[in-house]
């Protein structure tokens, strides 16, 4: 045999066993920590509970919702159409089926907006694109969006504005008795139709 | 006979190139200044298990100075520290604690066994930052839980905050199903003055089309 393919076929075989020494890559392209901590500083990625309560009631096919609270807690209560990652399975093929899509933005959310936060971080990481934290989590939408208050007398036109919006959502998501003012002496009552928009609907 | 055996050399020059080649590659391969040292798995684990926040019934005995193995660092901007800030704190930004300087100074803090407490407005500006530093293998950078504005309303009586869980996160304050099944909204309370009308709901139409 050749002299030259001898050692052609040693240092091939040198340099292949080199890659046994590389690091174990990974099947996504991580963002860089200085670009990731210049996210952090953003506020952009939070959405507030109306903007969710509208993209949900507009039926926007661009978003969709995650929820990574564990699942027992999402089998009790979750938003419409939300699909369940708990945290500890953010990084599961799994969960890349749902947040590898693109142009649609995710909207992660918890009990409040810590977790969903830290999804969010752990998903920015892993290279997401769109991914937002829906600001305040379950418990501001129940305040904001189940329950609103009414706002002071003396508050601006646009407060009273949201408040009205907040009121049709608040009938949109639970189908709940909505009394009007007592000027006009007579309260709509809409009739629930089996928790159709809330249980049924999210799951 | 093979065309290149007319010229032996040729290959050997082929080779030599291949090999420096290689080698040039691999010498010149970029190296990021910063690199995870937590994998995502560890990252997952670690916010799982919430280890890496100090309560602030803790940050008594710093403030006192009964503890001098803690750095402060307020990350809030420049104008919300000048308002006020937890005594002894520096303010840098959590962008600027990236810096090569500020790299080079928390490595140094790591060895000598101090701890790094970050904390922002809320424990959620705080957060990112932490999972980040953790990320990058500062396993002696903490979280200030509650953040400001929790030491802002204790800071009188910061000990007696043992008592209080109003800086927890991450639990649920109704019981959503409940709510949901329950809701009602009630604008005027003399009820029986009220006429009811029964509205038979139409398929979701009413707030959608409604143009909200």
């Amino acid at each position: 045999m050749n002299k030259n393919y001898i050692i052609l076929f040693g240092i091939l075989v040198v340099l292949s066993g080199g890659l046994l020494f590389l690091p174990e890559k990974n099947n996504y392209v991580e963002e860089s920590p200085e670009n990731l901590m210049w996210d952090i500083a953003q506020p952009t990625r939070y959405i507030s509970t109306d903007q969710v309560a509208k993209m949900i009631i507009e039926k926007d096919p661009l978003f969709q919702l995650v929820d990574v609270r564990l699942d027992y807690d999402f089998e009790a209560f979750t938003l419409p159409k939300a699909y369940n990652i708990p945290i500890d399975s953010i990084i599961t093929a799994d969960a890349s089926d749902i947040l590898d899509i693109d142009d649609i933005n995710t909207i992660f959310f918890s009990d409040d907006d810590i977790k969903a936060d830290q999804a969010w971080v752990i998903a920015k990481r892993m290279g997401y694109k769109n991914v937002y934290v829906m600001k305040g989590g379950l418990n501001c939408w129940i305040r904001t969006i189940i329950q609103p208050e009414a706002p002071p007398e003396t508050a601006p036109i646009t407060e009273f504005e949201l408040y009205d919006f907040r009121k049709g959502a608040s009938s949109y998501f639970t189908g709940a008795e909505i009394s009007i003012d007592s000027d006009i002496k007579k309260s709509v009552n809409i009739k629930r139709r089996k928790k159709e928009n809330v249980a049924e609907g999210g799951c | 006979m093979h065309i290149h055996e007319l010229n032996p050399k040729k290959t050997i020059i082929t080779l030599t190139i291949f090999v420096v080649v290689i080698v040039v590659g691999l010498l010149t391969i970029s190296n990021p200044r910063l690199k995870y040292e937590l994998t995502p798995e560890e990252i997952v684990e670690l916010v799982v298990w919430e280890d890496g926040f100090v309560f602030p019934y803790e940050l008594e005995d710093v403030i006192v100075g009964s503890v001098d193995t803690v750095v402060l660092i307020d990350i809030r901007n420049t104008f919300d520290y000048s308002r006020g800030h937890i005594p002894g704190a520096e303010n840098i930004s959590a962008v600027e604690l990236l810096n090569k300087d500020n790299i080079k100074r928390l490595k140094k803090l790591q060895k000598g066994g101090i701890c790094v407490l970050i904390y922002g407005d809320t424990q959620l500006q705080a957060n990112g930052p932490w999972m980040v530093f953790r990320q990058l293998g500062f396993s002696n950078v903490k979280a200030l839980m509650g953040g400001y504005q929790y030491y802002a309303l204790w800071k009188d009586n910061l000990g007696d905050s043992y008592a209080d869980d109003g800086y927890l996160l991450g639990t649920a304050d109704f019981d959503y199903a409940d709510i949901a099944e329950n809701a009602r909204i009630v604008e005027d309370e003399n009820e029986s003055n009220k006429q009811t009308l029964k509205v038979q709901r139409r398929k979701k139409t009413t707030v959608v089309e409604g143009g909200c």
